[in-house]
């Protein structure tokens, strides 16, 4: 599903966050990534997601050349993937409610639908009393699991989660880790860059590891 | 199409909202632009009314009629019939005589008068059409002088046509300001949808990031610029009414110092939701124009 060949990404200023990657990832695998701060871990994800192009290399997703999408074909590509961002990317305009359906609307749901289908995953994520909090007043736990309802609430084939658990007290990160388990079982494909040991051995499959912009893989 | 008139309701609802939540900065806006239709819009309804009293006016264009010194009995009498007809309001007869003795009186010619042997002066109609529009006058002028016994017409028609004259004047200069208040119209549109996609950053970029095309996010702000015209336009008819309710006291007591019942005219439907329309496209295109920058630049920005 997801192929790097020879990818390198240089970011603007010269710093080389991805070197010569090669992988790849089937339909229905769960794959962490793990690193230390700075390994590039957020770079990779957002390659695949065309948020940003490579230096070099070619980026596939679905046989579809990322890096060389035309512009106008990338909102269809990322409504495919459930992006968990590692800084939430909320909207504090607007209540949970409004910030779950929002993928819904730009895909263009039924409003009802939508909204039945929303307040399923604010559920799933233990958010349902909040529903019509303002994201600024959630805890930053509560922030990354409003975040997580978002991406999946459109229910997408691709799944890519940067630090999912990151600001989880382990209750939560462990329901957090099993959900994603369980969307691993009905066949979505996850990428998840996490520094979560436990939840890496609790839930198994393979581990892409970064080290300063180069991939070893290592499987526990 | 379903997910077309879902886009639609969901842009519409989302400019919606946005209008609701920065109420001042809407209600400001929708009033500069108000301002602005109303300046052609008032001058527009003047000239109307102008036009309307100049029809009321006592002074009318006139066409004399001479006739003809040989003109028969029976010649005489068709003509007076003819001046019967319904294209004429009005029509009284100067039989010579009295024509020498006015004119004697008038200008003092007493010396010469008296040295004539006879009145040189022919019978002749003063005549009043029924409508006064130059091409009727000039026409009801150029049929009269057919008649027989008729030696010829004379239009006076220096009068109506300078009246016709200023209006057409007024009239270019409504359409002149109207464009140029247009040309404002949009740009006081493109600069309120300018500020509102720089305000709403966030929401643009996120929406970027989970799917959304380049049209779903344009088209909120382009409802967003139409609604604010349609806004602007109910401000000025707004503003014209005001102004309407505090001339029409004044107005009036100067008709009734004229003896006239002359009434303010008030805007027709039609016209009303000819501004409104107007208004609501000029909005939408100010919007339309600013709207793709402002997104490259919140864009470029990150
Ligand atoms: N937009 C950018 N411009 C310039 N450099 C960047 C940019 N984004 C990331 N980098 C750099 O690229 C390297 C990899 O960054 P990345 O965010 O991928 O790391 P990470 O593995 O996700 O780290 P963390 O665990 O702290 O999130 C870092 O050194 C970072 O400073
Ligand atoms: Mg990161």
């Amino acid at each position: 599903m997801i192929q790097f060949s020879e990818v390198t990404k240089r970011y603007p200023g010269g710093h080389e966050a991805l070197s010569s990657a090669t992988f790849s990832i089937e339909q229905g695998e769960l794959v962490f990534l793990t690193g230390h701060s700075g390994a590039g871990k957020s770079t990779l994800l957002k390659l695949i997601a065309a948020i940003e192009r490579p230096t070099s290399g070619v980026v596939s997703v679905n046989g579809q050349n990322v890096g060389r999408l035309p512009q106008r074909a990338i909102p269809y590509l990322r409504r495919n993937i459930g992006l968990v961002f590692q800084d939430h990317k909320l909207l504090f305009d607007r209540n949970v409610m409004e910030n779950v359906v929002l993928p819904l609307d730009i895909a263009g749901f039924d409003r009802r639908e939508s909204l039945k289908r929303a307040r399923a995953v604010i559920d799933k994520v233990g958010l349902l009393n909040r529903e019509k909090a303002n994201p600024i007043s959630l805890s930053g736990g509560e922030q990354q699991r409003l975040c997580i309802a978002r991406a999946l609430v459109s229910r997408p084939a691709l799944l890519l989660a940067d630090e999912p658990t990151g600001n989880l007290d382990p209750g939560y990160a462990a329901d957090i880790m099993s959900m994603f388990r369980d969307f691993h079982q009905v066949g979505t494909t996850l990428v998840i860059a996490t520094h979560d040991e436990r939840a890496i051995t609790a839930l198994g499959g393979r581990t892409l590891h970064l080290d300063h912009g180069r991939i070893a893989e290592a499987t526990t | 199409m379903i997910s077309w008139l879902r886009h639609q309701k969901y842009a519409l609802t989302a400019a919606l909202y946005r209008l609701r939540m920065q109420p001042v900065s809407s209600l400001l806006t929708a009033l500069a632009m108000g301002v602005a239709i109303s300046l052609p819009g008032g001058l527009y309804l003047s000239l109307a009314n102008l036009g309307q009293v100049a029809g009321k006016l006592p002074a009318q264009p006139e066409i004399s009629l001479f006739l003809d010194t040989l003109a028969s009995d029976t010649h005489r009498q068709a003509v007076a019939t003819r001046l019967k007809q319904p294209d004429i309001a009005e029509a009284y007869f100067v039989p010579k005589d009295q024509a020498l003795a006015a004119l004697i009186s008038s200008q003092g010619l007493t010396d010469i008068a008296a040295g004539l042997t006879q009145n040189p002066l022919p019978d002749a109609w003063v005549v009043r059409p029924q409508l006064s529009s130059r091409e009727e006058l000039a026409r009801v002028a150029h049929d009269l002088a057919k008649l027989p016994g008729v030696a010829e017409t004379h239009l006076d028609s220096l009068w109506a046509e300078r009246l016709q004259a200023g209006l057409s004047i007024g009239r270019a200069s409504v359409w002149l300001l109207a464009g140029l208040f247009a040309i404002a119209l949009i740009a006081i549109s493109g600069n309120a949808i300018r500020a509102q996609v720089l305000a709403r950053r966030d929401e643009i970029l996120v929406s970027r990031l989970i799917g959304a095309t380049d049209r779903h996010i344009r088209r909120p702000f382009l409802y967003l610029g139409a609604l604010q015209g349609l806004l602007g336009g109910l401000a000025a008819i707004g503003v014209l009414a005001i102004a309407g309710t505090i001339l029409r006291q004044p107005v009036s007591h100067l008709a009734d110092l004229y003896g006239s019942s002359f009434q303010l005219i008030p805007p027709s439907p039609l016209e009303i939701a000819t501004v409104l329309v107007l208004t609501t496209i000029s909005g939408w295109f100010g919007a339309w124009l600013t709207v793709t920058r402002a997104l490259h630049q919140v864009e470029t920005a990150h």
